[in-house]
This record gives structure tokens, sequence and C-alpha cells, in this order.
């Protein structure tokens, strides 16, 4: 598990979800009208809105819940999850940033070989599933991790995990499973 | 017919009468021929002039002015007959406010060319009526009482009844009058090729847009302001435009304006220049109108924040009121607020519901009262309910993370981008669809004014691409 695979893999972070909460009810009708780069979807009932800067996209309710997405790193979602309270703040509620938590951080990674699926999926059998006419990649799911890495027969893997470093961790877990089956180079 | 008219009624006539006399030599020196002016009195609800009027066959109506005038004539004695003046007139009418339409078994497409008076079996002429199947003459009578029906009325008629309403006659009619009480309209047997409806119930037929003519500009000085409202969900540009300017040419006015794209605004600057004439009053108003409204809304919200506002503090007190006299405040501040204070997952706030139940209203005011207590109070509310300034570090400890303060400039930088949007291109229109992708937006807009590069434009469509 711990073995010495990071040979200069890189994982590259290309979202991370999080959520907060303002403890306020927000007037969602105030925020579309006065708010800066706002969409309302009132047949849903949330406001988007989307700063620059941290290049993020933020579901607002009113319950005061947000949910801050596309960021690329965790301190980049709290930064940008404070931006925008601090907005939603400056249009005039009474806003406090509580319980911001990171709850979903997507990863892609390249093998620098491809992956035989079936001889993979065998030899992995509860953890890893395939189906090649639903889905073209295997999925193997880590449970104490409680990570998924989605394994495709060209060598690219996407994780998703709740934080980063269990993103990183579930790399390297996987990483030698998918070195047995890797597929001849002659490919 | 007319002989139970009232005083009033017999003022108004004889004002017509003066009017019309006094007109003839003026249309003497435009070159319009007598028949013209006594056709005009035809079209004037009067009966002294019958004799008159019977002489005269046919006559052929030709040239802009003549039907301009007798058109203005019309709308005289269509405004005259709806208003209060011609009350008890109207009263002595009221038979004729009900009738049906038929179509004539017999009725055949050639019967059109008839240019013969209007066939009344009752002993009263009316008159004469120039009838013309295209449409370009607008003869108008209105249906008196007392007169004897089934009415055989002509293709290319304009029919008026007591109650002031117009129909415009495309196929040929017979008029029978409705058994009492009915109000709604037979559908008239289609021996006519065309199948358009040629009477509908009076109370659905808005009159001034059943009174107007292909070609001719018929206009009302009443319409505008009832215009001006079918302004912006119009889509015949024609109509709009043509009270704006009457006296203009209908066939600019009626050239529909030019779809501009946002990508090529000056696409067409020579035509725009003609549009923007003609429809600059228009344009205004209707900018105008649409402004006025915006600001209207604009200020009623804000006395509705500032009420609300008041209101909110009221029953925050009646609230505090109930909160000591009641034990099962905390349940009840479960029902208004299942995450809030009885979320199991934050426990973090335990000075009661009431702080909680505050902020939930508070949230509601607006920007003035909250810099208000923010200058007033500072960060001190916040700090004195999170822990202190350095909370950051010490959140792990806690199931769930301590407030952190938001210092007004410490921790969270502003936006870096304030107002881009104070630019002088403005677009007010409509929006068929609006598309995005990621950052790419889409526009079909439709029916707008903008103002770009400090001149204005006017479209009824209008694509757009843009990057956010």
């Amino acid at each position: 598990m711990d073995s010495s695979n990071d040979e200069a893999l890189d994982i590259i972070v290309t979202n991370v979800v999080a959520t907060f909460r303002t403890r306020c009810h927000l007037n969602l009708r105030t925020i579309a009208l006065e708010g800066t780069n706002v969409i309302y979807k009132p047949e849903v009932g949330k406001v988007l809105m989307k700063l620059r800067k941290p290049m993020i996209t933020a579901s607002i309710w009113s319950s005061g819940k947000i949910i801050c997405t596309g960021a690329t790193s965790e301190d980049e979602a709290k930064l940008g999850a404070r931006r925008l309270a601090r907005c939603l703040q400056k249009l005039g509620f009474k806003v406090r940033f509580s319980a911001f938590k990171v709850v979903n951080v997507l990863a892609v990674c390249s093998m620098p070989f491809a992956v035989h699926l079936i001889d993979f999926t065998k030899n992995n059998r509860p953890i890893a599933s395939y189906e090649p006419e639903l889905h073209p990649a295997a999925t193997y799911r880590i449970k104490n991790l409680k990570a998924t890495i989605q394994v495709f027969s060209t060598g690219s893997l996407t994780v998703t995990g709740p934080n980063v470093q269990n993103v990183a961790t579930a790399v390297e877990q996987v990483y030698p499973l998918l070195f047995e089956c890797q597929k001849p180079l002659c490919k | 017919m007319l002989t139970d008219t009232g005083p009033v009624a017999k003022l108004y006539l004889s004002i017509i009468d003066d009017v019309i006399e006094s007109m003839r030599e003026l249309f003497l020196d435009e070159g319009l021929e007598d028949r013209v002016l006594d056709d005009l009195r035809h079209l004037s609800v009067t009966a002294k002039l019958d004799h008159l009027v019977s002489s005269r066959g046919s006559v052929h109506h030709t040239g802009k002015r003549q039907t301009a005038v007798s058109s203005a004539v019309q709308l005289w004695e269509s405004k005259m007959m709806q208003s209060k003046a011609m009350e008890d007139f109207r009263k002595n009418n009221i038979n004729s406010s009900n009738f049906v339409l038929q179509l004539p078994a017999n009725y055949r497409q050639n019967d059109q060319e008839l240019t013969a008076s209007v066939v009344i079996p009752a002993s009263q002429n009316i008159c004469s009526f120039p009838v013309k199947n295209n449409s370009e003459t607008l003869a108008t009578f209105s249906l008196p009482a007392g007169l004897a029906y089934p009415v055989q009325i002509p293709a290319g008629v304009t029919l008026q009844t007591a109650s002031g309403q117009l129909y415009k006659v495309n196929v040929p009619v017979v008029v029978t009058p409705a058994p009492a009480g009915q109000q709604s309209v037979s559908h008239p047997t289609q021996k006519a090729p065309a199948p358009q409806p040629v009477a509908i119930p009076p109370h659905t037929i808005h009159p001034p847009q059943e009174v107007e003519p292909s070609p001719v500009q018929a206009t009302s000085v009443t319409q505008p302001p009832q215009l001006m409202t079918d302004l912006p969900p119009s889509q015949e540009s024609s109509l709009p435009q043509q009270p704006q300017v009457p006296a203009a040419d209908t066939s600019q006015l009626q050239s529909p304006p030019p779809e501009v794209t946002l990508a090529e605004n000056e696409s067409s600057p020579q035509a725009e220049p003609v549009n923007l004439s003609m429809t600059a009053s228009p344009c205004s108003q209707l900018l105008d109108f649409q402004l006025g409204t915006e600001e209207a809304l604009t200020q009623t919200t804000q006395l509705k924040t500032r009420d609300v506002d008041d209101i909110l503090k009221e029953v925050i007190e009646e609230e505090r009121e109930k909160a000591d006299r009641l034990d099962l405040y905390s349940e009840l501040s479960d029902i208004v607020q299942l995450d809030g204070p009885a979320d199991n997952s934050d426990m973090e706030e335990e000075d009661g519901g009431l702080p909680l139940e505050e902020n939930d209203f508070l949230g509601m005011i607006n920007a003035e009262a909250i810099k208000v207590l923010q200058e007033g109070d500072g960060s001190s509310d916040d700090n004195s309910i999170s822990s202190s300034s350095d909370s950051e570090g010490a959140d792990e400890l806690a199931n769930v993370e301590e407030e952190d303060p938001l210092n007004s400039g410490d921790d969270v930088i502003e936006q870096d981008i304030p107002d881009l949007f104070d630019t002088d291109n403005v677009i007010v229109c409509q929006y068929d669809k609006i598309h995005r992708s990621k950052n790419r937006w889409k526009f079909h807009l439709k029916d707008g004014v903008m103002c770009y590069a400090g001149r204005d434009y006017v479209f009824s469509k209008a694509v757009g691409e843009a990057e956010w």
C-alpha cells in the first residue's frame, strides 16, 4: 500500500466540492436581483453564484446552506467559500461562516501503461466491478478510504474521495494492482 | 329609426351638419368632389339627409385623402357613439345590440361585386354605401332601432352596433335579431371559401383592432394609450407605429426593423437612421414606459423592505414575550428550524433558540440596517458568539468547525472586480432563450432597444454569444 510508486505520477485534482452554512435565512430573490454574477433558478429554489478569482460556482439555498464547486484545491475551496459568504454579507444578510466541510474531491491520474480491465476485475473480484455495456471503465471502491477509482483501459484513472489525502492514498493503493494487469506493451 | 332621438342626439346631429357644411368650401378647395362630402354625411348617424343620399347611388372613393377623412369621420362617429352623451340615443337602439349574423344560403362569391345599396326591407332607407369588395372603402353604418330584420349586408362593410362595437364584415352576411337574452353568435354556414369568422360575440372583440383596414391608416387618437401597453408584447410593428406618425409614409413604417446581431452593431446604418426617426418617439416612449415601471418597482420594493423592517422588529418582540411565557419555546424552535439548534451535527449554539431565531429574521434586514448594526456593534456580535479570533486552529477539536468571523478586510478579501457594470452599453429587451455551457453564454433576444457606443438601436431579434 505504501510502496514508493510515486514515480511522478501526476495526480491532478480537478474538482473540490465543499459545503458550508450561513446560519441565517437567505432571500433568494434579493440575491438574484442585487447580486453580481448570479443565476436564479426559481423552479429548483436556488441561486447559482459564480466567482472568478477562485473559479467556483456556488449553489445557494434559502435555508442558508451553500454548496461550493469547481475549486482546484481544498484551500481554494475554503477561500472561495469565504469570499462568497462575504458577498452575501454585503448584500445585507447576517451571514456567519460556519460548518465548512469539503465533501468531495475529484482527481485524475494517468498510468504510464494500459490496463487489461477483465484481468483486473477478475483479480479483484468483490472490490472491482466492470460492466462494459454500461460503462467503459472498471470501478474499484476502497471501503476504508471511502474512495472510488474508475480505471479505463487506456490507463487513465479518475479518483473521487472525501479529501485530497484519501485520493492520493487510493491511487497509491491501486497502483500495484493495475501494474499486474497491465497490457503488454506491444500494443 | 331616429325619430325618437333625444335632445342631446339632435344637438350632435346638428353639429355634424354644421361641420360638414363648413367644410364644403375646404373640400372644394382641395379638389374633392361634392359627392365625397356627401358620403361623409352618409356615414354619419343621421336620417335627415335621406333624400340627398338616396339619389346618389354608388360613389367611388378614390384617393387617400378621401379615405383618410372618411375614416376620421367614422372614428368621430364611433367615439360619439361610445361616449355617454349619446346614451339616450343608444338606449333607443338597444334592440340592435344583439344580432346574429348568418350567411345567406345562396351566397356566392360572385356577389361580392355588389355596389348596390344595402338591402333593407324597412321603409327607411339608410343610405347607399360605396361597397367595394377589396375593402378599400370604409363603409360604416349602425343598425338603428326599429330596423326590421333580417338585413343583408355585403362584404367589405364595417358594422357598428349601438353599443359602439365595430365589426368588419369580410363575407356577405345576413343580420337577424337574436332571441331574447342570447349573446352568442351562431356559426355561419360556411358556404364562403374564406373561413374567416364573420361575427364574434360582441364582448370579446377589441374594437380598435377590428376597425383597422389593411392599407388604410385608420388612426385613432384614443388608441395610443391602449397601444402603448400592447407595445411590448405586440409583434405587429406596423400597428404601434401608426398612431405616432400618421402622416408618414406607410412603406417605411411597415418595413420590419432590421435584425441586429450583437456582433455587428453597425450592419445597417442606413436603415437605422430611418427607422430611428420613425421609431424614436415610440421607442423613447417604450423606454420611458419600461423605465417608469422599473423605477416604480424598485421604489415599491424599497418601501416594502422598510416596512418589513418595522414589522420584523415587532415580531421579534412578540417572539421574545412568547419565549418568556412558554417553556415549549425550544420545541417551537425545532419546528421553525430543523437544521439550526435542533440539528444533531451542529451543537455549537446553546444560547437558546432566541438568538438564532433573531438571526433568522434579521437575515432579511436590508443593507442599510445591517451597516448600522455592524458599525455600531462592530464585529462584536460574531466574536461574542463564536470563539476568539484564532478559531481556525481550535476547530478540529469540536465535532463541527467553529465559526470564523468574516472580518471586514482581514481574512476575506473583497471581490477584486468591482463595478464593471456601470457601462453605457445597455440593452433592454425580452428573451427567447438564454443558454449557458460552463462559461459560454448564448442569447436569443427579441423586441429590444439598446444603447451601444452612444448610439441607440432597436431590434426585433438579436442573437449573441459571450464568454464569462
